[in-house]
């Protein structure tokens, strides 16, 4: 068992080439990457430069124009979605879901991809839910409904959702972006502690010094394309950030925090548009 | 206790509750009509209707003091009418389930969505031309009628695709279309020189009509289509995320809402071949089961079936009580039931729901 894991090359994830348009708008352009197992990956770049398209992706809830995605060296376009959905679960920064459900069914929705009957879950599938929702802490709230959450907890919710999925690759988009500073930390506490455990999380994000003291690696996206990929420290600084974000920022690597990103003052003929 | 014990719990004590008064009002459908019975008549003609078959006469020499009015009424009308009802009530109700859960927008049903109006265009095709006759009209009329609502609700997902995709824009987009088939089919009422049977109580929705002929095809497509929705209900949970979700919890989206959207308008679209339009049925029910218990659809679907048909029929024996010796239209009833509770919906819920 150990060998075969070795064996395994450590990169859950490759993509190469990958290309996306919008009609005649190209979103992605070329991608490039690869990820490892047990990896915190933070996915930053301005508005409309390609994180979210980046994550229905690798999700297979869009198809790519080109290129390849690997995950544990398969394919997904010739998976199944069922296939995908067994290794990947994702946590969309927005959605619409149904206002009468309540938290408990929501975050038990995680184990449809494992459901062995043709109905109801069985015990071990509402083990993992229960573990999620304590793990997100909603315990508290599980009985109500969705329609009556605020937005940060429907966010936790959702991550619960996909705890419960017991997926290797978590695929998350602004999980921080409507928290308070202290549900920030916790939440990226758990995403770290889950890398750790050898989930993969990619995390698109706006957060930079959240990103940067929490992420193994940063992948910076501009207008579609991969600007630098590397660890924290390596890849933000100043330049980079008025490159990207058309933003004066103050950088500075404190001895105790790590690294703080302070927006300063927009920069004119910066910035994506 | 945990939370899928407790489901299967609920299923159980509500299906078994729903189907207690089911059977009570099934007798009570039995009993209440033109001619006055009681319920001991209508036991004892039941008893002998399941003895010996109709016609009695036939196998038995009957002392002639025994009247079988009272069995020739039961047999030719009261008790396909009973099963009628619940088969319809019970289709709609589901249909409407499904519906509400493949559009997202709790405010859908078979009639507010157009599949109503399309299948009655087509069941009036069917019925006013003489292009079929005799046992092919017995067969084309239900298939005229799923054509017809076909192409209603395919009519609306496209004015809803094209308009924003907002629940508000599928509840107009169902109600132009709506207004669009029923013009037609009040056209060709007009138009016509065949007399069709009483034409007003199917234009307003009746199961006055049924006959034995609407049991045999109305049932095993009631009963197996909703069979297979149960098969899916786990499914149709998944989309309560969103459609991104289901795709990314490993549903194929497209494939599995156009089978579903067939399913819909296929139950909803054979009810009104037989019986016209009934609206509001297929909005009510559901949403009282999904205010109550949730939106789980293995709770969902066959809780709506069953109180669907306890619901239809309760508003068949009122329709036939209500202002006795006249017979109103059951649709009437659902309406007087169904227009307050949907002008409650958007002014309570329309906000939550984005409108």
């Amino acid at each position: 068992m150990e060998c075969s894991l070795d064996c395994e090359s450590r990169v859950t994830i490759k993509v190469e080439g990958l290309s996306y348009r919008y009609n005649s708008a190209s979103a992605l352009d070329g991608l490039t990457f690869e990820v490892e197992r047990g990896e915190l990956v933070g996915l930053v770049g301005p508005n409309g430069s390609g994180k979210t398209t980046l994550l229905k992706c690798l999700s297979r809830v869009l198809t790519p124009c080109s290129g390849v995605i690997l995950l544990d060296g398969r394919d997904i376009s010739k998976m199944s979605l069922l296939e995908v959905a067994r290794i990947c679960a994702s946590v969309p920064s927005e959605f619409s879901a149904d206002v009468n459900l309540p938290v408990v069914d929501a975050v038990l929705l995680g184990r449809h991809p494992h459901v062995r009957g043709v109905w109801w879950e069985d015990e071990r599938d509402e083990e993992v839910a229960m573990r999620a929702i304590e793990r997100m802490k909603i315990s508290d709230f599980a009985r109500r409904r969705l329609g009556e959450l605020s937005s940060g907890e429907k966010q936790r919710v959702m991550l619960a959702k996909a705890l419960a999925q017991e997926a290797k690759v978590l695929l998350v988009d602004e999980p921080v972006a409507y928290l308070d500073i202290r549900y920030q930390l916790e939440i990226m506490e758990i995403l770290r502690t889950l890398a750790d455990d050898g989930v993969t999380v990619i995390a698109a994000m706006h957060q930079l010094s959240l990103a940067a003291r929490y992420c193994d690696k940063l992948i910076v996206l501009k207008k579609g394309r991969i600007v630098a990929c590397g660890k924290p420290e390596e890849v933000i600084c100043e330049e980079l950030i008025e490159d990207v974000y058309g933003v004066k920022a103050f950088v500075q690597k404190l001895p105790s925090v790590g690294l703080v990103v302070i927006p300063v003052a927009t920069v004119d003929g910066g910035g994506v548009r | 206790m945990s939370v899928v014990k407790r489901k299967v719990i609920l299923l159980v004590a509500l299906s078994f509750a729903g189907l207690l008064v089911l059977s009570v009002l099934s007798m009570s459908s039995l009993v209440f009509g033109a001619k006055e019975a009681s319920l001991w008549e209508v036991a004892a003609s039941l008893n002998r209707l399941l003895l010996f078959g109709w016609p009695i006469g036939n196998y038995l020499p009957l002392p002639s003091c025994v009247d079988l009015s009272l069995d020739s009424i039961l047999y030719y009308s009261r008790i396909p009418r009973t099963i009628v009802a619940v088969l319809i009530g019970s289709g709609l109700a589901a249909s409407g389930a499904i519906m509400q859960a493949i559009a997202r927008n709790p405010l859908v049903d078979p009639y507010i969505s157009g599949v109503s109006s399309g299948a009655a265009l087509g069941a009036a095709l069917s019925l006013l031309t003489s292009w079929f006759t005799g046992v092919a009209q017995m067969i084309s009329l239900p298939l005229a009628a799923f054509a017809g609502g076909l192409t209603a609700f395919t009519l609306t997902f496209l004015i809803y695709r094209a308009s924003g995709e907002t629940p508000l824009s599928f509840v107009l987009g169902g109600v132009i279309v709506g207004v669009a088939f029923t013009s037609l089919t009040t056209l060709l009422i007009v138009t016509s020189d065949k007399e069709l049977h009483g034409v007003l109580f199917w234009v307003f929705g009746s199961v006055a009509y049924a006959s034995w002929d609407n049991v045999w095809v109305l049932a095993p497509i009631i009963v197996s289509l909703t069979l297979a929705c149960l098969l899916f209900a786990r499914d149709l949970n998944v989309f309560l995320l969103g459609d991104e979700q289901a795709v990314q919890m490993g549903v194929n989206v497209k494939l599995f809402r156009r089978g579903m959207m067939v399913v819909a308008a296929l139950m909803a679209s054979s009810c009104v071949a037989f019986t016209g339009i009934i609206g509001f049925v297929g909005l009510v029910v559901p949403h009282i089961v999904r205010l109550a218990l949730g939106s789980d659809h293995r709770l969902l679907l066959p809780l709506s079936s069953i109180f669907g048909a306890n619901l239809l029929l309760a508003a068949d024996i009122i329709a036939r009580i209500a202002m006795k010796p006249i017979e109103l239209p059951v649709g009437v009833i659902t309406s007087f039931i169904g227009v307050p509770f949907f002008a409650y919906l958007l002014i309570r819920r329309g906000k939550r729901y984005g409108m």
